[in-house]
């Protein structure tokens, strides 16, 4: 079998795969809802990183510390400790928009829906939302009656059960009115499944999604196994040529955040952290060294011992974004799609690497993610450093990851540029 | 001007090659306009688009693309992957201008 039927082969087995992924509206929904919120998490993440400047305390002494701290608070309290608010809104409207429809009232119909399943009482004080809620704890809640509130909006709305306004009047008032109905009726649905939930020994919807689902998941979702089955399916799907972040993401993210909120909270509050598996596990120590597949030490690699001029071409070409972990140069230009030689040290390396990161930050030698969330396209070192809490042994992680990943790409390396180097000599002889 | 729209997963990788694109085109003298955009907000920008190319690891959005394309008549592809790996501006915008003027 010549390759070029091998690849038709694969393709024919794998697209409807990463199509169906991509194109399930609810899973897409997700993905883009937690767009949403992404410009505010990262914004919550720096001031959280700058409220725990290391040493700073010693420098402008303790009380001043405080202050400082106390003043930058509201920084990341307003955003990323309810996170869950931003998803669920985000959610809400990029779920209804699928249908054609106008997004933002499905988007607050979902947040209010959501909101009404909530508990407003705390210690006994009503007239209250307990902030856990908004997070972490209400994160699955949150999606799970951001797809059941849009669905119903975007229902009602395509039954035409909506007020009509005679001609003449603006059109954001005849809007707002065409909203009234469905909002109305898809609000009241909750209010429902409220009154009902509280005669069940769950007592609210959140305790049963909790219990039942929650918890069981994000624990399925911090162990080792699945995160090495997640790590591998990324870089298999990459294999192919298929974006394999971006299709796992959008499956893994809810579990991952939801770790990332609980760690967040305990750094915040300064008791032991919870989790080593975090989205930060994924963003900073996996892709953030160079892309997805860690590609900056091949880079690296290329430049140390890269004798032909397809790799140093390469070299020069992929380097830059690299640094940024934009590597879709090398995984294209190597090629590392299709390679059988890449195979080995592009499935190997993300293993080997998850599993040195997990045991570090098992055996306390480095911090576990204190749940900033940092931009994927932070460099490698200030990543690590960001992502631990303010931690140089994050960084120093990072650098050591990346000299394990330089080993096992190092004879694979030499060969391809071996191969390339011969084919570039008879060329020229030619 | 001609138009022309990349759309890869955050509009990253496909920026590498407006740059180069741009450059390819300046060289020519091609009075051209090259953006780059995340996915989700492909389908919104491909009215004011000429053509829509694909990022290859992207491939699997072609789909989602067709329709809006075929309404309103835009051409898209798939950049194919080598030219892709190597952020090849020419032969890039070569395609580009080849679904243009079909």
């Amino acid at each position: 079998m010549n390759s070029n039927k091998l690849m038709d082969m694969l393709e024919n087995f794998l697209m409807p795969i990463a199509e169906k992924l991509n194109n399930n509206r609810h899973l897409t929904a997700l993905r883009d809802g937690f767009m949403i919120a992404l410009p505010l998490i990262i914004f919550g993440s720096i001031f959280v990183v700058l409220a725990n400047l290391p040493f700073l305390d010693m420098l402008i002494g303790e009380e001043a510390y405080a202050t400082y701290q106390d003043a930058l608070g509201p920084a990341s309290a307003a955003t990323l400790s309810i996170m869950g608010t931003f998803v669920i809104i985000g959610i809400g409207t990029k779920l209804t928009e699928s249908y054609g429809i106008e997004g933002i009232f499905g988007g607050v119909a979902a947040f209010a829906s959501f909101l009404i399943l909530t508990p407003q009482t705390v210690e006994d004080v009503s007239g209250v939302i307990p902030t856990a809620v908004l997070g972490a704890e209400g994160m699955f809640v949150g999606i799970f009656t951001a797809f059941l509130a849009a669905e119903l909006y975007r229902f009602f709305v395509q039954k035409n059960l909506t007020i009509k306004m005679p001609a003449g009047v603006p059109d954001a008032v005849s809007r707002s009115f065409s909203a009234l109905i469905p909002i109305t009726l898809t609000l009241s649905a909750f209010l429902v499944i409220r009154i009902i939930f509280s005669y069940t020994p769950f007592e609210t919807v959140q305790n049963l999604i909790y219990t039942v689902i929650q918890e069981p998941l994000t624990a399925l979702g911090s162990g080792l196994p699945a995160t090495i089955i997640a790590v591998l399916l990324i870089q298999l799907f990459w294999f192919f040529g298929l974006h394999g972040q971006i299709l796992i993401n959008s499956v893994f993210d809810p579990i991952w955040y939801a770790l990332n909120d609980e760690n967040l909270q305990a750094f915040q509050a300064g008791t032991e952290l919870p989790n080593i598996v975090t989205k930060q596990f994924i963003d900073t120590f996996l892709v953030g060294m160079g892309g997805s597949g860690m590609t900056l030490a091949v880079v690296i690699g290329i430049f140390l011992i890269g004798r032909s001029r397809q790799l140093k071409e390469l070299g020069k070409l992929g380097g830059p974004p690299g640094i940024f972990n934009v590597n879709e140069p090398i995984i294209f230009g190597l090629p590392i799609i299709m390679n059988p030689l890449a195979l080995i040290p592009w499935l190997l390396a993300p293993v080997v690497i998850t599993l040195t990161t997990y045991f570090a930050m098992a055996t306390g030698l480095v911090p576990k993610p204190a749940g900033i969330i940092v931009p994927w396209t932070t460099p490698i070192g200030i990543s690590g450093f960001m992502a631990t809490g303010n931690a140089w042994q994050g960084a120093v992680l990072q650098f050591f990851n990346m000299a394990v990943v330089f080993l096992i790409w190092w004879p694979f390396l030499k060969i391809l540029d071996k191969s390339y180097y011969e084919s570039e000599k008879k060329e020229g002889n030619e | 001007m001609k138009q022309i729209l990349l759309a890869c997963a955050s509009g990253m990788s496909t920026s590498l090659l407006v740059k180069k694109m741009e450059e390819e085109a300046e060289n020519r003298g091609i009075d051209v306009k090259i953006w780059a955009v995340a996915q989700d907000k492909a389908v919104k920008e491909l009215g004011n688009a000429d053509v829509l190319l694909i990022g290859p690891q992207m491939r699997f959005m072609k789909k989602k693309y067709s329709k809006t394309a075929e309404e309103k008549g835009t051409p898209l592809d798939v950049i194919d992957p080598v030219a892709y790996g190597r952020v090849d501006g020419k032969a890039v915008l070569d395609h580009a201008l080849k679904l243009i003027d079909g």
